[in-house]
């Protein structure tokens, strides 16, 4: 490259300036000025909202990976929004932690948790039969571990039959696409009770698809990628 | 340089195609203009599309489970709390969703060694902006298809470079490091590379 030397001109200079920026490449002094330019110079702001989204689809390219339902209490509980609101609108879906459920979320959350899961349906109400279910039977070669996964419209349930993963270890569940397409997370399997999960966008229930689960560390692959041997793999299959 | 290992393994892995429909973006924005009015099914809803997508950011930049998993919240409850000011920044939704939640990853990821001292880039996010917000959902599918033309045309070590800086947070010194040249010899070639991947995409 013949450029490699020649100094930036004073745009140019400006648009590298606005994507560093967007990358939070800078430090200090140079940081603190770029921030205030960003106050008093429209073009300049212009051109690292233009970075932004240029950049973004990046991220967007990433494999979705569903966090574990944990995390969204937590994040209720600090907002202050695992207690029944004062009033609800009736127009509304009940959305489920203002059911019954609700009036007990004072106790302590993991007690919640627990008695939802053993409270079907709570979520939407009765499956629509008109949506096409599926399910997939996960055994383990030496039939020491067994974890049924079941799923329709964009709800899906996992739970463990028998063989929790060892301890420090847990069971990912994968998604597998049809035809070698993405490998997502969709959690970890749960050592009691049932795991239940929003199908993440751009997962689709459809023939062809299949269910793995791996060995991986406590809490899941550190990486999002699957690190550890699959121990058990089925197709998902229409009910 | 060598690109990290795992990008090129997530790479063939993309969701394919599927861009995100003005239907969907126009479902984003409502969301978030509810979220602003305080309405906790709406976040409830916000969660559902958006979180797995969010928590990939995090755990690309952190590359811990637990570590994605707070700041995941962290980024959740800055939603809840800064979403009346969405409207105004000219950003898509994706686009501020994305870059709340790679701000905190980065915030996080440098303060494990020092203080935090860098990515102010969150500021550029709450600046208000009198454009019209970007584009419709075609044009945006195209722009990304650019941007992966773009990245294709520039050589691997830059490409690499420009992936790791955004999806994993490194810095101008990490990048030094793993080129054994000075901070100020990769700055110099990272910036070219990135006023070069602009000119690509804007033609």
């Amino acid at each position: 490259m013949s450029d490699e030397t020649t100094p930036l001109s004073p745009p140019e200079e400006d648009e590298a300036l606005a994507a560093e920026l967007a990358l939070g490449l800078l430090d200090g002094a140079e940081a603190e000025a770029a921030v205030r330019r960003l106050q008093d110079d429209p073009r300049f702001a212009a051109a690292v909202r233009a970075w932004q989204e240029r950049l973004a689809h990046l991220a967007e390219g990433l494999v979705p990976v569903m966090a574990p339902a944990r995390a969204r209490q937590n994040i209720r509980e600090r907002l202050g929004h695992a207690v029944p609101p004062l009033s609800t609108d009736p127009g509304a879906r009940t959305a489920w932690w203002r059911g019954p459920v609700g009036a007990i979320l004072g106790l302590a959350a993991v007690a919640a948790v627990a008695l939802l899961l053993v409270l079907p349906g709570l979520r939407d109400g009765a499956p629509d039969p008109a949506v096409p279910g599926y399910q997939a039977q996960l055994v383990a070669a030496d039939a020491d571990l067994a974890v049924s996964a079941t799923a329709r419209g964009r709800e899906m349930e996992v739970a463990l039959e028998r063989g929790p993963a060892p301890a420090g270890r847990d069971w990912e569940i994968w998604w597998i696409e049809p035809e070698g397409g993405a490998v997502i997370s969709i959690g970890l399997v749960p050592r009691e009770g049932v795991l239940r999960l929003t199908l993440p966008e751009g997962l689709e229930l459809e023939d062809g698809v299949q269910i793995a689960l791996s060995d991986e560390p406590e809490g899941g692959s550190p990486t999002g990628v699957a690190t550890g041997p699959v121990v058990a793999v089925a197709p998902l299959t229409r009910l | 340089m060598t690109p990290p290992a795992h990008i090129h393994k997530l790479r063939p892995n993309e969701i394919r195609g599927a861009p995100v429909s003005d239907q969907r973006r126009k479902e984003l924005e409502d969301l978030i203009a509810r979220v602003a009015l305080g309405d906790r099914a709406a976040f409830d809803a916000l969660y559902d599309a958006t979180s797995a997508k969010l928590h990939a950011v995090c755990l690309s930049v952190l590359k811990d489970r637990p570590e994605a998993e707070e700041t995941l919240q962290e980024v959740y409850i800055r939603i809840w709390k800064s979403a009346a000011r969405y409207s105004a920044n000219g950003l898509s939704p994706m686009t501020w969703l994305i870059t709340i939640a790679r701000n905190r990853s980065i915030d996080r990821l440098r303060s494990r060694n020092s203080g935090p001292s860098t990515a102010p880039a969150e500021a550029a996010a709450s600046v208000a902006s009198a454009e019209p917000g970007p584009e419709t959902a075609t044009i945006r599918a195209q722009e990304r298809q650019m941007l992966d033309e773009c990245l294709a045309q520039l050589a691997e070590p830059q490409a690499g470079a420009v992936r790791a800086v955004y999806l994993e947070g490194i810095t101008y010194a990490d990048l030094a490091e793993r080129e054994g040249k000075p901070i100020n010899t990769v700055r110099s070639w990272l910036r070219r590379s990135l006023l070069r991947l602009k000119d690509c995409v804007s033609q």
